[in-house]
């Protein structure tokens, strides 16, 4: 049941941009939003809340257009070594900061994310400052597609990507190191007595989830086509986690659910309104007040009844 | 902020599916019967939607992409040309049209950042009706947008898009630019500057932290470096656009003592700046040059002798403006709608749509009468020459647009409640520019005293 | 070189009284209420909307403009009386014992629709209303020329720091927060009223951020975006002096603002790196802060 109905949405997914093909830029960019937003998931599955992850989604995003400026022109290269490039960022300061909790996660997340927004805004001669850096179109299998073939092109590796990506996490989630985050989030303290390092189950928790946060800002930086600072600011890592509590931290499919759902309300409020952050936040408060399972939760307990 | 960018984009499946629909009317029997073919009809839909139908017809409507600020410490220089092309539109639709064809324009804010405009751009080059766009106002939305006009090829006409980073590589076949550019704009300062100070020593800048700010500091340096080698900039400042405080700056400032202070802040930034060193004495202690400063001459009290411009002709008392009855009628609607002034960002959005109306006659006339396509509307605005409000808007092989630099110093006048430009001198669009294709710094380090000897003197332009 | 350093101190002062305005608030209805308010900046903009509206307004009516003075006071409990009890009865309330990913979340949530409202209700052009600093005039010290309002932020300043510490170790109403602070159940169970306590702190608190955006208004523009920047930086200074410090804060203001003004005048292209970089340095060191616990519950 859960394996059709998760075919079905992604199957809907690649047909809608046929059908309307402005919603391929749109798609592209929820996914990408999804797979940051699956990161932090992640690592709100240990009750740790990272208001930073903007910080991996545009450490790649910039990585992409450096390797493209100094001449990689591969888009599977480029993809690869950006997340891996985020992934290092991650491992670097994962490496203290897994070492808090509760409230000081989230704010040396915070200023983690912020030197380095502020590093790329300042140093004009480097990153091009808040002008920000191209990205141009890549070589996908050694084949240069003019521009729109590139995104339909990208659109549907996102998707590949989406539904391969998103059965790993599933798997990591459902081994003894996934489980052994609820368990942190549970009691950390008997966890330690039981012999797990707890250390190292976040760390490596960390890593994936700036990979997972890295690998959107990388399709992101493909599909818009320019990388800016604003990437990293804090308000977008406030999003990241409003997209993951929207979707509901428990699924995988969750977080694209999530971003999918913000993406098409913003459509729907677009055209009536300006007032779109008010929308946001009001959703976002009500979600969590009557809705602690997220959106997600509404057709995970649709599919309970219908079993 | 940068999400809600993106969301932006997002947005509007509905638009997508109007998208839809709009195309089935416009496709040909043949595409219709392709169709009914199922798949492959959906995707002809696709590849069409990707690339606008060659429309022969007058359309309905033309539909204008026009980006400016509306929001933001930006928006106070980007309503000025919002206001500004509501009421040119507003005039151009009362004659009936451009060629007979009402425009609707369809304004995207530039606050919301280079991914949102991005964004909203490939969402109104979607629809075939949007022949042109009018983008942009922040010179790195311009970067931003060029490879994308060429790819979509969509004729984009920059209203102030000043850096000479846009069309250096010379191969734009969609990005024009009827205004001058970063190097004619800040040479021109360089060049009034010793002129009217010739024994100046030490310069400090204070710019906004990005490409225009960037460049303009460095052409500026540049110019006077090589007409008077012994200046020293003794202090280069580069606050955050948009920033509220400049406390510090100014201290930063006054404490490095220098002749000369040239700043090309913008919008409520400057006005921001002003407020604030006004009272501290940076405007007595040094000579100031607001290469911007013509826009806040109605809203806030400058003080006499501050160097100031309009980057380009478009100021609308100029004698050249006040000799065009078509720019006194504008100046006095703007000001009886709006309540101020046009200031230049306000004629250079007006003269930026008099080019593209100009465009299309031009273009109507090339292929008999019929309403041009994209391409045909670009092809009519290279090499083109327009008389604007101002003056004229020659087009050169590159796309790069030739303009008259007006320089001047602020005065008090008994005609006006606030200062206005005096001791003006209006320096040939030409003479201030490197030829298409030569690297502007090696043409700027040419540059020798005798070659500002021979330009007009201040004061000259009466 | 004394030319060079005098300049160097008012600057620093300067802008961290700035700096302290912005951040003790949050840090204080940390310490009560142990929840970190992420909309906090957006309570800082709106009273510098509303204190330079009503500005405007007496200069537009052309009173005495020393009435202006009077309005940044009245702007800040304005904001207060009417934002402080409502967002606490309707959202903050909520969130008490709940962990911290939920209440940064209804606080972000709350952000986002204060931003919009301030949208709606203020426009989108920069505001500005520099009466308050043009009637105060200037001095010279060094050779530069100072406001004489930029000096009367720094003693305002001093004064909510001497104020604040009065008030929490003097006053019945400090001790019942003390109380509080220190056992929320114990101070519940021998009848202290707690309710009314979180209201009265939270009040304070956006008294405090709304009073901080009303004094700013004079010497700096406010626009769309201000609450979000001011944020950021309060999050910046309450986490250097450990969050729920006030005097932690105080000293954290006064870092921040020196290596901001130290950036401007030796490395300017790094000016907006420095109070991150400094942040960033210190919680490496002290994680809780220069002046905080783990379990930061001291006030």
């Amino acid at each position: 049941m859960r394996t059709i109905f998760a075919t079905l949405a992604v199957l809907i997914l690649a047909v809608l941009p046929v059908a309307a093909p402005w919603l391929q830029f749109v798609l592209t960019l929820a996914i990408a939003k999804g797979f940051a937003a699956l990161g932090v998931a992640v690592l709100l599955r240990a009750g740790l809340i990272s208001i930073g992850h903007a910080m991996f989604f545009a450490a790649s995003a910039y990585g992409v257009a450096f390797l493209a400026r100094a001449g990689i022109h591969d888009f599977g290269l480029l993809l690869i070594l950006s997340v891996l490039a985020g992934a290092l960022v991650g491992a670097v300061a994962g490496s203290f900061l897994v070492r808090y909790r509760a409230i000081f996660f989230a704010m040396l997340n915070l200023a983690v994310s912020m030197v380095f927004y502020a590093l790329c805004a300042k140093l004009y001669s480097v990153t091009g400052g808040t002008d920000g850096m191209p990205v141009p179109v890549p070589a996908v299998f050694g084949i240069v597609f003019a521009e729109p073939v590139f995104k339909n092109v990208l659109f549907y590796l996102s998707l590949g990507l989406m539904v391969l990506v998103g059965v790993s996490v599933q798997r990591y989630l459902n081994s003894p190191l996934g489980h052994a985050l609820s368990a942190v989030h549970t009691n950390e303290i008997r966890l330690e007595y039981l012999g797990i390092p707890v250390w190292a189950v976040l760390l490596i928790a960390y890593v994936i989830s700036a990979a997972l946060a890295g690998l959107g800002g990388a399709i992101a930086g493909f599909a818009i086509g320019r990388v800016v600072p604003d990437f990293a600011f804090w308000t977008a890592s406030g999003h990241l986690v409003l997209i993951a509590v929207l979707g509901g931290i428990g699924g995988v499919p969750g977080a694209f659910i999530g971003a999918l759902f913000l993406e098409l309300l913003h459509s729907a409020a677009v055209t009536v309104t300006d007032s779109w952050n008010l929308i946001v936040g009001i959703t976002l408060i009500v979600v969590i007040m009557f809705m602690p399972q997220g959106v997600y939760g509404l057709f995970a307990r649709r599919e309970v009844s219908s079993l | 902020m940068a999400f809600k960018g993106i969301s932006i984009v997002v947005a509007r499946c509905l638009s997508s599916l109007e998208l839809l629909f709009g195309l089935h009317r416009g496709l040909s029997q043949a595409n219709l019967r392709l169709v009914a073919d199922g798949l492959a009809g959906a995707l002809a839909i696709g590849v069409a939607a990707a690339t606008p139908a060659a429309a022969q017809e007058k359309p309905g409507s033309l539909g204008l992409g026009i980006f400016t600020f509306t929001s933001g410490p930006a928006a106070a220089y980007g309503m000025p040309g919002k206001n500004a092309a509501d009421l040119i539109i507003e005039e151009i639709n009362a004659k009936g049209g451009i060629e007979g064809v009402p425009v609707r324009a369809t304004y995207v804010d530039e606050a919301q950042g280079a991914q949102g405009v991005i964004a909203e751009y490939r969402r109104l080059a979607a629809d075939a009706q949007n022949q042109v766009m009018v983008a942009a106002l922040s010179s790195a939305n311009c970067l931003a947008l060029a490879p994308l006009a060429e790819q979509l090829e969509v004729p984009t006409v920059g209203w102030n898009c000043d850096t000479h980073q846009l069309l250096i590589d010379g191969k734009r076949k969609y990005v024009f630019r009827p205004n001058g550019n970063t190097v004619p704009e800040f040479i021109a300062y360089a060049i009034y500057l010793l002129d009217r100070k010739p024994d100046v020593k030490t310069v400090a800048i204070i710019n906004p932290d990005y490409a225009f700010g960037h460049d303009a500091a460095k052409i500026f340096t540049a110019a006077l470096k090589a007409l008077k080698p012994d200046v020293e900039i003794v202090a280069e400042l580069y606050p955050k656009l948009g920033s509220p405080n400049y406390q510090t700056e100014i201290s930063r400032l006054a404490t490095a003592r220098p002749d000369v202070v040239f700043s090309n802040l913008w919008g409520a930034d400057l006005e921001n700046f002003v407020r604030q060193a006004a009272p501290r004495g940076i405007f007595t202690s040094s000579q100031v040059i607001l290469a911007l400063g013509e826009t806040v001459l109605q809203r806030v009290p400058l003080p006499d002798g501050v160097i100031v411009g309009v980057l380009g002709d478009g100021w609308w008392m100029s004698p050249d403006a006040k000799a065009n009855p078509e720019t006194a009628k504008f100046a006095e609607r703007y000001k009886a709608r709006f309540g101020e002034y046009p200031v230049f960002p306000s004629i250079k959005m007006a003269n930026t749509l008099i080019y593209v109306k100009a465009a299309y006659k031009a273009a109507m006339q090339k292929n008999g009468g019929k309403w041009p396509t994209r391409a045909e509307l670009a092809d009519a605005m290279k090499g083109s020459k327009v008389a604007t409000l101002t003056g004229t808007a020659q087009t050169r092989a590159d796309n790069d647009g030739l303009v008259d630099q007006i320089v001047g110093v602020t005065v008090k006048t008994s005609g006006q409640q606030f200062p206005v430009i005096g001791d003006m001198v209006r320096y040939k669009g030409e003479s201030l520019m490197p030829q298409a294709g030569q690297d502007p710094f090696a043409w700027i380090s040419t540059l020798k005293p005798e070659f500002a000897k021979s330009l007009p003197k201040p004061g000259s332009y009466k | 070189m004394l030319n060079a350093i005098i300049p160097l101190l008012l600057d620093s002062l300067a802008s961290a009284a700035l700096i302290f305005f912005a951040a003790v608030g949050l840090t204080l209805v940390f310490s009560v209420l142990r929840v970190l308010n992420v909309a906090h900046g957006s309570l800082y903009s709106i009273g510098g909307y509303v204190a330079a509206s009503i500005c405007l307004f007496i200069a537009s009516r052309q009173l005495n403009p020393y009435l202006s003075f009077a309005a940044l006071l009245f702007s800040a409990v304005f904001v207060a009386a009417i934002f402080g009890p409502l967002i606490e009865r309707s959202l903050v309330r909520w969130t008490y014992g709940k962990s911290e990913p939920v209440q940064i979340l209804v606080t972000f949530g709350l952000f986002l629709i204060l931003e919009d409202l301030q949208r709606m209700i203020f426009g989108v052009q920069s505001f500005y209303e520099d009466a308050p600093m043009r009637l105060l005039g200037t001095l010279t010290i060094g050779g530069v020329v100072y406001l004489n309002y930029q000096i009367l932020l720094i003693g305002m300043a001093l004064l909510v720091v001497i104020g604040l510490r009065l008030l929490i170790n003097h006053t019945r109403l400090g001790r019942l927060i003390t109380a509080v602070v220190t056992d929320r159940e114990m101070a519940q169970s021998i009848g202290i009223d707690t309710n009314r306590i979180f209201i009265l702190a939270f009040s304070l608190g956006v008294f405090l951020a709304a009073l901080g955006g009303a004094l700013a208004t004079p010497t700096s523009g406010i626009a769309p975006g201000l609450g979000a920047d001011t944020m950021v930086l309060a999050f910046a200074v309450a986490a250097i002096g450990g969050l729920g410090q006030i005097e932690g804060a105080a000293v954290a203001s006064l870092i921040v603002g020196v290596a901001r003004v130290l950036a401007i005048y030796l490395v300017p292209s790094l000016d907006a790196v420095a109070p991150y970089a400094a942040m960033l340095v210190v919680l490496l060191i002290r994680p809780y802060g220069l002046f905080g616990s783990m379990t930061a519950r001291r006030i």
